[in-house]
């Protein structure tokens, strides 16, 4: 009896059309969701990007430590292995190296665990470098190239359809005159401008 | 306690692997070793064939890990093991670990214009002396155009 009472004053509301989707809040939900999925990455992208682009002016990957000593000149006459020996006694090293090489008569490099001693036999001048990867771009840098390969092929294609969808959906967040109809014309023109510009430039006009 | 033990049974294997060749690029196609010197005394005989060297790493692409050189079995002798960037990428540490490598030999002369142009930079990339002196002539470059290669530790 109550039901009919309460179904009587509240009339049903109309259903929407099927045809009405609402694709603005669709396309918000997801631009805020894979927007969070994707910081981490991006940070880790953008990043190790900075670092590679600019590694003729430094190496992004490996801090290298530099020592130089003098032993006094080693007879170059002597075999490799002896050189070698020879280098180790007078530097005091007592760790046993990996192997040894000589480039040319008058250069002795020999590999430690942790670095290289290369030795100017004439002079006896020896430089020691050790390569020690950077603690975190190292990390970076060798995700951003795909170093790993494997799984990470996939989920770094999967990172990049997400910022594919970041920015198509980025585009149609706002209506009005901020939107792509407004402001964001003008914007998103000359975000694409700015690359397509440089290439003909750089290709053509140079 | 129970928790841990699927962990250990992963980790057991993974450790056991560690211990052994740590393999990048394609799987090994050749079963014999050519000799790093046989190859640098004739490259023109070994010159589009597949072949498998070993040699110590004397010296690894530090920027972006593309290539290797492999140290030859006769004095002042050493090949490069070379892929296209991103490719393989070898760590540094490598620097004088043993390596079995295959790849596809290639022969290429280069000019003296182009040795005076080039070696300054390399030398000094390499902290090794350079002596614009001892060029004479055009240089034949003999590398590997590497496929795969196993690190042993």
């Amino acid at each position: 009896m109550g039901w009919a009472l309460i179904s009587s004053t509240r009339p049903p509301r109309p259903l929407p059309p099927l045809t009405h989707i609402p694709w603005r809040r669709w396309n918000r939900a997801l631009h805020r969701d894979i927007g969070y999925l994707a910081a981490g990455l991006t940070v880790l992208y953008a990043v190790s990007g900075l670092a590679i682009n600019h590694m003729a002016d430094w190496n992004p990957n490996y801090r290298v430590v530099q020592v130089w000593r003098d032993v006094g000149p080693l007879p170059g006459e002597l075999s490799e292995e002896d050189l070698t020996r020879m280098l180790l006694q007078r530097l005091k090293v007592t760790e046993q190296p990996r192997a040894s090489f000589q480039p040319d008569q008058d250069t002795l490099d020999v590999f430690m665990k942790q670095g290289k001693y290369s030795v100017d036999l004439p002079t006896g001048r020896v430089l020691y470098e050790a390569v020690q990867p950077r603690p975190v771009l190292h990390a970076f840098n060798r995700l951003h190239i795909n170093a790993p390969k494997q799984a990470w092929t996939y989920l770094a294609d999967l990172y990049a359809l997400g910022l594919l969808t970041l920015g198509i959906t980025g585009l149609f967040i706002l209506r009005g005159p901020n939107g792509i109809t407004g402001r964001g014309a003008w914007l998103t023109g000359i975000g694409c401008a700015v690359p397509l510009l440089y290439w003909l430039w750089w290709a053509f006009l140079r | 306690m129970k928790l841990f033990q699927p962990l250990s049974l992963l980790l057991v294997p993974a450790l056991l692997m560690a211990a052994g060749p740590v393999h990048y690029g394609k799987p090994f196609t050749v079963k014999e070793e050519t000799k790093i010197s046989d190859i640098l005394a004739n490259p023109e005989k070994f010159a589009g064939k597949t072949v498998k060297v070993r040699g110590a790493v004397t010296n690894v692409c530090a920027e972006r890990g593309c290539f290797l050189n492999l140290k030859g079995d006769k004095k002042f002798q050493e090949l490069q093991f070379k892929v296209d960037d991103g490719v393989i990428v070898f760590p540094a540490d490598a620097l004088g670990k043993v390596a079995v490598a295959e790849g596809i030999i290639s022969v290429k002369v280069i000019t003296e214009q182009e040795q005076k142009d080039m070696c300054p930079i390399e030398a000094k990339a390499l902290n090794r002396k350079f002596d614009p002196a001892k060029i004479k002539g055009p240089m034949k470059v003999v590398r590997l155009d590497g496929l795969g290669a196993d690190l042993v530790n």
